[in-house]
């Protein structure tokens, strides 16, 4: 076998057809993996900046406060979900889903669905990042290497003088695609190996990364070796497998995706907002008590001090910001479940496009999928209950105003 | 030309006879029927759905009940972004933006809640779209109809023998360029019933006459470069190989590093970062909330001496209201001015992208599509400035009554009790105040005005393209 | 002792076409046995069949006294093919494609034995290091040859060999085949060139839509009668 191998590393250094296949598919690896480390990199300068700023403002607007409910109201806190040490690889839902938010005291569901996106072009066509590349290019580069092993050699009437003199057909072509395959994969894995290094992703993360690279290559490799035995053309082969992989990358995918959101369908998120709107505003208007009733249910500690007797109290602005969050809960319930659910179903579905498992393992293996997504909405809102506890334990008792206890304000920790 | 025909028709006969060729086309126009079908049904429902919203959203607001006119200004309101009629072709970055916008005061808030991120992950390219279809597909389906076209007759001996009659390649090619027109003439079908039932939804003809006519060019464009590498290369393996790598290249790569590249090279900072620099500013403009800011110390002796009073009590008009008005504007200002420059990043990044399309005809022809359909970025900005409009008329018209309509003792006792909370509002007529807001897409003209470059690279591709055909034509020998 | 290469009743079904109906014939070692034919007569098929591309349908072929389809790479290990027109890699060079396909049958050769073996097919040496689609038809041919000498196997297989050969080149290709034969190679060729057959062969066979339909052998120190041959072979075809 190793002497076969050699044998055909011999022979494909003068293939000039396949090495420009291989060639191409290592430039576009070694781009895909700057690309994705240099959006990455600027993620995390920009999120740098804004701790920064972040800080910077909020001392500055906690400055001029001279009550609990005014620093709680004029203080904002940046939240941000930092680029995983894979997320080079990449970027998923990163472009179209928030991975950085401020917010304040106020309701959460008002805040936590802003979307501080980019260029909206962008989000359309997607980024050319490693998982791309591998899911849906390398097959095509794959075909392309495979598909005329055998028809070329037909064409050419080589094909039987090749075989009568090797004898067996399998050390001939197994070798030949082997070579090409193994060829492939390092070419395309070898950018990312030292994008790796230089992101310091750990190496479990990239042994996994490199064994679905790997086995995606596999499948593709079999499904094409399946089309191959067709007595054909060359260019009916090829034509073929090019229709497979439109079906697997493109056609399954769209197909699943409807399939998916219609039967699992979620609240219009309008819903969500208008309702927590209406509720808070309506709040203004209605007597007192329907709003502390329900606040103290949730937060019975502060029971004692939820008699409001001032017409405007800073106490019972936030219990009906509070309130205006409890009521829509079991709706923003069901759009955090109805996501979850479309994920997991997504999951499963994947198992049918190839493509679309080895972007969605890649998402997952960087944290860039929609469960780390819905896993960062999940810390905001930890985070958020954290600042409600910390500030209705100065409000409701009328602690008086002291500023120095603001240094004790609740941190944001991304890694909780 | 009869000539051209004949060898059309023979064309013809070969596609009919070949089970790929007839299997693929098949399972082209079946896509394109599901999709152009399913799109049509989704942006109708949306259609519908989210007019019904901005009436109802109006309806709301006109009937809140008498109040204090601030309450009013934070109440709110919403601006929704129908699709427009070409979206059933070509739905653009409406999946992307979100469609609603909340519009309250001292706030301009983003478009909320885009499709995508609630969207089922499978990656790359889940999305199908008539017009995706169409930029992707039908570039593949001509490849693998003609990239033998031309060469075929060379590998069969006949291209010796048609030319010993006297014909020549440039007829020849004139005849295979004729079998691909036609085939292109009949998938463009499916783009022209979609087009025209746009126009029964009240698109313009020009519009919807421009879209088909771009992605006619487009077809053109894939089908000179497929002829052309048929007559140019020799070997069908060959042939097919290097044009999948052509629409690789054109149809999968150059578009999203194009992306990667636009972004790299013009930074648009987020939301956050630029309202973390605007909130630095703002704190300078002073809190419309706090009459007592020492910010408005300066407009308070204007106003005092335009009335020629001493004090603010003694003002005819309710001074927390000329606050709220005054200050509105200033941070309206402020807001505009980084939305603006926000906006002018974001196009600029667009405008570079477009300019890729130099190097690739899918990026020209999507983009143009996205603009001629309405549902591009330029369309998204002019929503955010629309619905912006909207929200600072309505605020201010209630800061007017603010002004005018409520006694400013009334309103500093406002927080006294029950009854003097009741006192400080103004009467709910003044809620007419918010005028109606139905989102229209561009003029046809201003559209196709946008589109200029985009579809102008379209047809400079195509001149390259055909005149490579014609070049290589003529070059034939056996 | 067995024949090494011998058909017995040997049929074979191609689409539902007979190509090859009942065929025997054996060939002894060291002798050259051509079968003649026209188009679509078998010929190539017996070939292929010898060397386990095709599975007869009855009967079976032999490769030194084993059957071929019982092991089918131990059969080809001990035969050396030249297919019609035999067309190896244009894009290396004649001594790179010698020694990739001598690599493929487990064989090194050094320098000197590839040089010796063009010497012996007359492949000028300033050709040698240049890619093979630079050559005439001849020049290809004649590289093709040079591999199968190197392969060194007991039994040669021939199809159509001098097709698109001058006529020196076919002379010279003769007299190669009648050395090889007289230092012990089997060698069966197949064409449809009669006087090149008669001209060469030990014994010639005619085969007629895959039938064996006649015979004839060389008396010991003179040639095969070339004029029998061709009205055989003329009537035979016309028939």
């Amino acid at each position: 076998m190793l002497r076969s191998l050699t044998r055909e590393l011999r022979f494909l250094r003068r293939d000039r057809g396949a090495l420009f296949w291989l060639a191409l598919a290592f430039a576009l690896s070694v781009i895909a993996v700057s690309f994705g480390i240099a959006e990455v990199r600027e993620q995390r300068a920009t999120i740098a900046t804004l701790v920064e700023e972040d800080a910077a403002d909020r001392a500055n607007a906690l400055s001029t406060q001279q009550d609990w409910g005014g620093a709680a109201y004029y203080a904002f806190h940046l939240t941000y979900e930092p680029p995983s040490d894979f997320a080079f690889a990449a970027v998923g839902q990163r472009d179209t889903a928030p991975w950085k938010h401020r917010i304040k005291m106020l309701a959460l569901e008002g805040q936590i669905h802003e979307a501080d996106t980019r260029n909206a072009d962008f989000g359309l066509v997607g980024r050319f990042d490693f998982a791309f590349l591998t899911a849906s290019l390398a097959p095509l580069l794959l075909i392309l290497l495979l598909y005329d092993l055998r028809a070329s050699e037909r064409t050419a009437r080589r094909h039987d003088l090749l075989v009568a003199t090797v004898g067996s057909p399998r050390s001939l072509w197994l070798p030949r695609a082997t070579l090409r395959v193994l060829g492939l994969a390092i070419l395309l894995l070898i950018p990312l190996w030292v994008g790796a290094m230089i992101e310091g992703a750990s190496p479990g993360v990239v042994l996994q990364a490199s064994a679905i690279v790997i086995g995606a290559l596999l499948v593709w490799w079999l499904i094409v070796e399946l089309v191959s035995r067709i007595d054909a053309s060359p260019s009916v082969l090829l034509t073929s497998l090019i229709g497979l992989w439109l079906a697997l990358a493109i056609v399954v995918p769209a197909i699943s995706k409807a399939a998916i959101e219609a039967a699992n369908p979620v609240p219009d998120g309008g819903e969500i907002l208008l309702l927590q709107r209406e509720t808070v505003n309506d709040a203004w208007d209605l007597p007192k008590d329907d709003t502390m009733e329900p606040f103290v249910e949730q937060y019975p500690e502060w029971r004692e001090d939820s008699v409001i007797d001032e017409g405007f109290e800073w106490k019972w602005y936030y219990a009906f910001q509070q309130v205006g969050d409890q009521t829509v809960a079991p709706l923003a319930r069901q759009y955090r479940e109805a996501r979850l659910e479309r994920d997991r179903d997504a999951g499963l579905v994947s198992l049918l496009s190839p493509t679309s498992f080895v972007e969605r393992a890649f998402e997952k293996l960087a944290r860039t999928d929609a469960m780390a997504m819905v896993a960062y909405e999940d810390r905001i809102r930890d985070f958020h209950e954290d600042l409600r506890r910390f500030h209705y334990a100065l409000i409701f008792p009328k602690v008086e105003y002291d500023a120095a206890r603001l240094e004790d304000l609740p941190q944001y920790d991304p890694s909780r | 030309m009869s000539m051209a025909i004949r060898i059309a028709r023979e064309e013809w006969r070969l596609w009919l006879r070949s089970k790929v060729v007839v299997a693929a086309a098949l399972i082209i126009a079946v896509l394109l029927a599901a999709t152009s079908v399913l799109t049509i049904n989704r942006i109708a429902d949306e259609q519908v759905q989210r007019m019904e919203q901005q009436v109802a959203a109006e309806e709301t607001f006109f009937a809140q009940p008498d109040r204090h006119p601030h309450r009013m200004v934070h109440y709110g309101h919403y601006a929704f972004r129908p699709p427009p009629p070409l979206a059933v072709f070509e739905p653009g970055v409406d999946a992307v933006t979100g469609q609603s916008i909340f519009l309250e005061g001292h706030r301009q808030n983003s478009a909320m809640f885009a499709d995508t991120k609630a969207g089922a992950d499978l990656g790359g390219f889940a999305a199908l779209t008539p017009a995706s279809l169409y930029q992707l597909l039908l570039p593949l389906l001509l490849i693998v109809l003609g990239h033998a076209m031309f060469l075929r007759e060379r590998e069969s001996g006949t291209l010796a023998v048609l030319l010993a009659q006297g014909s020549s390649g440039t007829k020849l090619a004139l005849g295979k360029a004729t079998a691909l027109l036609s085939v292109i003439a009949i998938f463009m079908i499916p783009l022209i019933v979609v087009a025209a039932y746009s126009v029964t939804l009240g698109e313009s003809v020009l519009a919807a006459a421009s879209l088909v006519a771009g992605y006619f060019l487009y077809l053109c464009i894939w089908g000179a470069i497929v002829l052309a590498a048929s007559i140019l290369i020799r070997q069908r393996a060959i042939s097919l190989g290097a044009l999948v790598f052509v629409w690789l290249f054109a149809a999968l790569i150059v578009p999203r590093v194009a992306i990667n590249a636009s972004s790299a090279a013009i930074d648009a900072p987020g939301k956050i970062e630029s309202d973390l620099v605007m909130l630095a500013e703002q704190r300078k403009l002073g809190d419309g909330h706090n009459a007592a800011d020492p910010a408005f110390e300066q407009l308070q002796a204007q106003v005092l001496e335009q009335y020629d009073v001493e004090t603010i009590e003694e003002l005819p008009i309710n001074w927390r209201g000329v606050v709220a008005t005054y200050s509105e504007a200033e941070l309206t200002n402020l807001l505009n001015r980084f939305a603006e420059n926000r906006m002018a990043l974001e196009a600029g990044q667009s405008r570079l992208f477009d300019l890729f399309g130099l190097a690739s005809p899918t990026i020209a022809i999507a983009s143009s599509s996205r603009m001629l359909a309405g549902t591009d970025l330029a369309t998204h900005h002019r929503f955010l400035r629309e619905s912006e409009n909207l929200r600072f008329d309505f605020v201010q018209a209630l800061n007017q009554a603010h002004a005018t309509d409520l006694d400013y003792a009334l309103d500093m006792n406002r927080n006294n009790d029950a009854a003097s909370a009741e006192a400080a509002r103004i009467n709910a007529e003044s809620w007419q105040v918010l005028d109606e807001f139905r989102f229209q897409p561009d003029s046809a003209v201003d559209r196709l005005g946008r589109a200029r470059l985009p579809l102008g690279i379209l047809l400079l591709w195509l001149a390259i393209a055909s005149s490579f055909v014609v070049w290589a034509a003529r070059k034939v020998r056996v | 002792m067995t024949a090494p290469l011998e058909a017995r009743s040997l049929s074979l079904m191609r689409e539902g076409n007979a190509v090859l109906d009942d065929v025997s014939f054996s060939v002894a070692e060291g002798e050259i046995f051509a079968l003649l034919g026209g188009n679509g007569a078998g010929k190539s098929s017996t070939l292929l069949t010898f060397l386990g591309f095709l599975r007869p349908s009855a009967g079976e072929v032999l490769v030194e006294g084993r059957s071929v389809h019982a092991n089918v790479a131990a059969a080809r290990s001990s035969i050396a093919y030249l297919p019609e027109a035999a067309s190896l890699y244009g894009h290396m060079t004649a001594y790179e494609n010698l020694e990739y396909f001598l690599d493929l049958a487990g064989r090194k050769a050094t320098r000197s034995d590839l040089d010796s073996a063009f010497e012996r097919v007359a492949l000028a040496e300033e050709a040698r290091s240049r890619r093979l689609q630079s050559y005439s038809k001849g020049m290809r041919q004649k590289t093709a040859i040079a591999l199968a000498l190197l392969r060194e196997t007991p039994i040669l297989l021939l199809d159509e060999p001098t097709s698109g050969l001058d006529p020196v080149a076919i002379d010279e290709f003769h007299d190669l085949v009648k050395a090889l034969a007289s230092s012990g190679q089997t060698i069966l060729m197949v064409t449809h060139d009669v006087y090149g057959a008669c001209q060469v062969a030990d014994r010639v066979g005619l085969l007629r839509r895959g039938k064996l339909v006649g015979s004839f052998a060389a008396e010991p120190g003179r040639r095969i009668d070339t004029e029998t041959v061709h009205a055989a072979f003329a009537e035979r075809e016309a028939a």
